[in-house]
């Protein structure tokens, strides 16, 4: 049980991490993630690379939509906007691995800037649909530019840093990695910051947010360019991840697999965003899994498809119905458990 | 307060647990000596009906080298996932397969899937592959060097088809339709330039957005442009019936044409009555052929009574190719990797593919750019050929 | 100099594939009208319409009259069924729950579909005339006419349901005020019920003309994308507007993809989206939503 753990400075009262459990247990975390290449096999190096992008995405979503309550649907627009302009660079000018992925940054959060625009003139459901619409619009940019290279899209040769070839999951871990942690601290830290109070306040009731003095275009603009500033370093990593783009990597499917990510994950809450992605982008493994074991053979896994899609749906309607906060809901009860055992919750 | 001692079910729920995470850290045992073919193959989605018949192919020409004593004593083993057509589940299934077996030999299930994991292919060095793509960008040896075509290009597929309209009809008119996607518009600036050398003209060329429901303004476009000939590409099934419908229900006197995907038997019989006359190009032999002397035919028609696609004849002869290689770099004493087996593939020279394929072929590039034209007829409800075997070199 | 005889026919065959769009979004229209949910389901919705009068029609052999009237029927009981388990319980929630749990919902439906009759592109059993409708000179292909015709029955059916029929004045109220309507005594579960049906039932007539003209698949649904921009164009909550929205898309994508290229069509109507969003956001015929604090 958890007891004493008291304050006496405001810094202490606003860490991120109080409880010496949950440092030892972070540092038993960095360990496991730090061992972890060298037990795992290509597959599942691949596998948490793929996740590690997929957190970093859903962080910047759920800064838009969970935090700051302006529902979107381009995510996969703006991780296509860092993907190309990464591509491009790459291909064309050589420039090196971090200052294209920076660029891909700044490329999607000016797209993000753009699409954030209606906002101050349509709000909820509306806006949602114009997110739509960026994304439709996008993908034509993406089919019909020369620059993009039309629908066969583009392909990279691997990143160098400090002249090692990044071509395989073992050695992109050890760069997407550290990335995708300093993306979700960074999040985790503009929440304790008033400019994330701000964009707390516009969720919750944004007219009242402009009368209490916080100018609402300029900070409904801020999430957007920031959300999307992460979609695209994250559209940057998949493009050295997956090394080809083309307009048909981002569909609009993937904006809403996304969006359900941070909704089962729990929205509004950093460690919801993980646990959502991390649920998510497994939960087809595992469904493969059930099935190889099924004794059906063959016959059996012609059905998988259809079931991942059925199942992705069901997740999406269950959680909504039964656990709206999500996953990190539950996660806050099973440690609310362990804080008060022997006591009852 | 629970102080019973902890119950037989959570044990064995741990136990399960527990190896459920050991899994990563388990190696897959394997006899070393099998040729392992592994496989991206689209099961299920939008591709199914190919995938399936695809995966029929491929095993049961396993089965019969391997019942044949498989290659130099080695045993043949078909191992196959599901992707459902879409690119990143393909490369995950490429990644899994490769790292739990020693491939040489690999199936891709789409274009952009083979794009996608040609550099990984370059990287590593040990396997050749072959697909479902037909795509033109493919066929090019030097950018694609451990990759080859089970056929004609998508470009290859529509000289095959000017060719045969240059001879029927010279100076004709022909309209391109095809779909806004990768598959789609892959041919479509070399047949132009194609068609232009052959004397043909090109009217119109459109271009239907995927997943168009109603395609009469396209319709009304192409009855303006008045072609002789309409070849489509890109698409399986639709539009190609509205299209063919509304065009005669409007007076058009267009013949109608298709490419590889469109041109399976069974798809072509779902046209309807609009179908009937529908041409196009097909590299290999119809399962209910029986023009000429065709042994493995025969042996596919003993094996499996029931019609099989041409998808099914794609994989097979695929295998097909796949042993050739791997035998003739056995048989030159070299190891089984992607140079040896490309270099392998490229010595089949007027290869007998025992009746598959109407004539013997030799592949000197990328691809085999042999096909025939066949005409539906909707009453015996089968496609019957309605020219030579065109090569072109 | 402007080819006007062209010009026309395109015109024509735009304003009756729009037609479609209308039916598609009355569908829609209906459910918001009542409910207040945005139901991005609706093409999904038209699929199973589709794939059932298939199943009647085709597996069953069914005649074509009875083969309607089932999938029809069984559409509106899958409309009442994810009324009950999943918009009911969402009652007060946030509108982008709602909004999610009809995304999830679209899932279900491809995938069930997918897994009955699997992926495959199919074509409905022709049941329509064949013989292109002629305006002056312009060719009209029958299939849209009969669509469009069959879409304006039924939007003159619905206005005049929701002006003279005690169950559409219902829906009126509880659309404006839902307590004012519970405490005239308005059985406003029944209602929203009532809606969700009668929304289903329209999705599966368009299913059917849509199935019938295109061939149906599982990934059918992505006509409710061009469906959302109409009822955006038209105003989310109007009859007239699912009208008037889905002829002017109709017309512009067949002018953007005569005149520009195929590949514009779906360009031109997001772009009409966007402009629309920013000068007209709540569209043509809807009520604006006055937010109160």
């Amino acid at each position: 049980m958890r007891i004493g753990t008291l304050k006496q400075s405001y810094i202490a009262d606003a860490a991120l991490f109080d409880s010496r459990t949950q440092k030892t247990w972070l540092a038993l975390g960095a360990a496991l993630l730090l061992l972890f290449p060298f037990m795992a096999s290509d597959y599942w190096l691949y596998l948490a690379c793929l996740v590690a992008i997929n957190v970093a995405s859903a962080t910047g979503l759920n800064i838009l939509t969970g935090y700051t309550g302006l529902v979107s649907l381009g995510q996969a627009a703006f991780m296509g906007l860092g993907a190309y302009t990464v591509a491009i660079m790459q291909t064309r000018l050589g420039t090196p691995f971090l200052l294209n992925l920076a660029a891909g940054g700044v490329v999607a959060m000016l797209g993000g800037l753009v699409v954030g625009i209606p906002s101050l003139r349509v709000k909820g459901l509306y806006l949602a649909i114009a997110t739509i619409a960026a994304s439709f619009i996008t993908h034509f940019l993406f089919a019909n530019l020369k620059l993009t290279g039309g629908t066969s899209g583009l392909s990279l040769p691997p990143a160098q840093l400090f002249g090692v070839a990044l071509d395989t999951s073992f050695r992109l871990y050890w760069v997407i990695l550290p990335v995708t942690l300093l993306m979700v601290l960074g999040a985790a830290n503009l929440f304790r910051t008033r400019i994330g109070r701000a964009f707390i306040a516009i969720r919750d009731r944004d007219i009242s947010a402009e009368v209490l003095g916080i100018p609402l275009l300029r900070y409904k603009l801020l999430s957007f360019g920031l959300s999307s500033f992460y979609a695209g370093v994250a559209g940057g990593l998949w493009a050295y991840f997956f090394r080809v783009v083309t307009p048909e990597s981002f569909p609009l499917l993937m904006s809403i697999f996304f969006l359900a990510a941070i909704i089962v994950g729990g929205m509004g809450t950093i460690l919801g965003g993980i646990l959502g992605a991390v649920f998510m982008t497994m939960v087809p493994e595992l469904l493969k899994l059930v099935f190889d074991l099924l004794p059906g053979g063959t016959e059996a896994t012609v059905f998988l498809s259809p079931v991942r899609t059925v199942v992705f749906g069901l997740l999406i309607v269950g959680f909504l119905v039964f656990e709206p906060h999500g996953l990190a809901e539950v996660w806050r009860r099973i440690r609310r458990f362990f804080h008060l055992w022997p006591f009852k919750t | 307060m629970n102080s019973q001692p902890v119950s037989a079910r959570r044990r064995t729920l741990l136990l399960a647990a527990s190896a459920a995470l050991a899994a990563p850290l388990a190696v897959h045992a394997q006899a070393a000596e099998d040729i392992v073919i592994g496989g991206s193959i689209p099961m299920t989605g939008v591709f199914a009906f190919a995938g399936i018949g695809i995966n029929a192919g491929i095993a049961d020409y396993v089965k019969i080298v391997n019942d044949a004593g498989g290659i130099k004593g080695r045993k043949l083993r078909y191992v196959p996932e599901d992707t459902g057509y879409k690119v990143d589940a393909s490369v995950a299934a490429f990644k899994k397969i490769t790292s739990q077996n020693k491939v040489n030999l690999y199936y891709g299930d789409s274009t952009g899937f083979a794009k996608t994991i040609n550099p990984e292919l370059d990287r590593s060095g040990q396997i050749l592959m072959a697909g479902a793509s037909f795509a033109t960008e493919l066929n090019d040896p030097a950018k694609y060097p451990n990759q080859f075509l089970v056929g004609p290009d998508y470009t290859e597929m529509f000289g095959i088809l000017l060719k045969h309209i240059a001879k029927e009809k010279p100076g004709a008119k022909v309209a391109f339709v095809y779909s806004d996607s990768e598959f789609g518009r892959d041919p479509i600036e070399a047949s132009e330039a194609m068609a232009k050398k052959l004397g043909l003209t090109v009217p119109v060329k459109l271009m239907t957005p995927p997943g168009s429901v109603d395609v009469s303004t396209e319709v009304i476009k192409l009855r303006r442009a008045n072609p002789d000939y309409t070849i489509f590409h890109g698409y399986i099934l639709a539009p190609i019936p509205e299209f063919v419908q509304q065009g005669k229900q409007m007076g058009m006197t267009s013949k109608w044409m298709g490419t590889f995907w469109t041109m399976d038997s069974s798809t072509v019989m779902k046209m309807g009555e609009a179908g009937d006359g529908f041409m196009g190009v097909m590299p290999y032999r119809y399962y209910y052929d029986s023009s000429a002397k065709s042994p493995m035919l025969e042996k596919i028609r003993q094996l499996r009574p029931e019609y099989q696609s041409t998808a099914y004849t794609q994989g097979f002869l695929t295998a097909m190719l796949f042993t050739e290689a791997a035998k003739r770099t056995l048989d030159a004493g070299k190891p089984l990797d992607g140079k040896n087996l490309k270099a392998a593939l490229n010595t089949i020279k007027d290869f007998d593919t025992g009746g598959l394929i109407g004539v013997p072929i030799t592949i000197k590039g990328n691809s085999i750019p042999v096909g025939r034209v066949y005409t539906a007829d909707m009453k015996a409800q089968k496609m019957v050929p309605s020219s030579d075997w065109i090569k072109l070199d | 100099m402007m080819d006007w005889a062209y010009l026309f026919e395109i015109a024509l065959n735009g304003v009756a594939s729009g037609g479609l769009y209308a039916l598609a979004a009355l569908a829609f229209v209906l459910v918001y009208k009542a409910t207040r949910v945005v139901n991005i389901a609706i093409g999904e919705m038209l699929m199973i319409g589709a794939y059932l009068f298939f199943a009647f029609a085709a597996s069953f052999s069914l005649p074509i009259w009875l083969a309607v009237l089932g999938a029809v029927l069984g559409t509106g009981l899958l409309g009442a069924v994810v009324e009950r388990t999943m918009i009911r319980p969402l009652l007060g929630e946030p509108p982008i729950s709602v909004f999610m749990v009809t995304v999830g919902l679209a899932s279900i439906l491809v995938g069930l579909v997918e897994i009955v009759w699997t992926a495959d592109q199919r074509r409905l059993p022709e049941f329509l005339p064949k013989t292109p409708v002629m305006i002056g000179d312009a060719f009209l292909a029958p299939k849209v006419a009969y669509g469009a015709l069959v879409a304006l029955v039924l939007i003159v059916l619905v206005l005049l349901v929701f002006r003279f029929w005690r169950g559409g004045v219902a829906l009126r109220a509880t659309a404006s005020d839902q307590a004012a309507a519970y405490s005239m005594g308005i059985n406003v579960p029944r209602v929203f019920s009532l809606a969700w049906v009668a929304s289903a039932m329209i999705a599966a007539v368009a299913g059917i003309i849509v199935g019938s003209i295109g061939g149906i698949s599982s990934s059918m649904g992505v006509f409710g994308l061009s469906v959302l921009v109409v009822v955006i164009v038209g105003g989310l909550d109007s009859v007239l507007g699912a009208l008037v929205g889905g002829v002017f898309i109709g017309l512009v994508e067949a002018l953007a993809g005569s005149y520009l290229g195929g590949e514009y069509k779906l360009l031109a109507t997001f772009v009409v989206l966007v402009v629309v969003l920013m000068i007209r956001p709540y569209g043509l015929f809807g009520t604006h939503e006055i937010e109160r604090l």
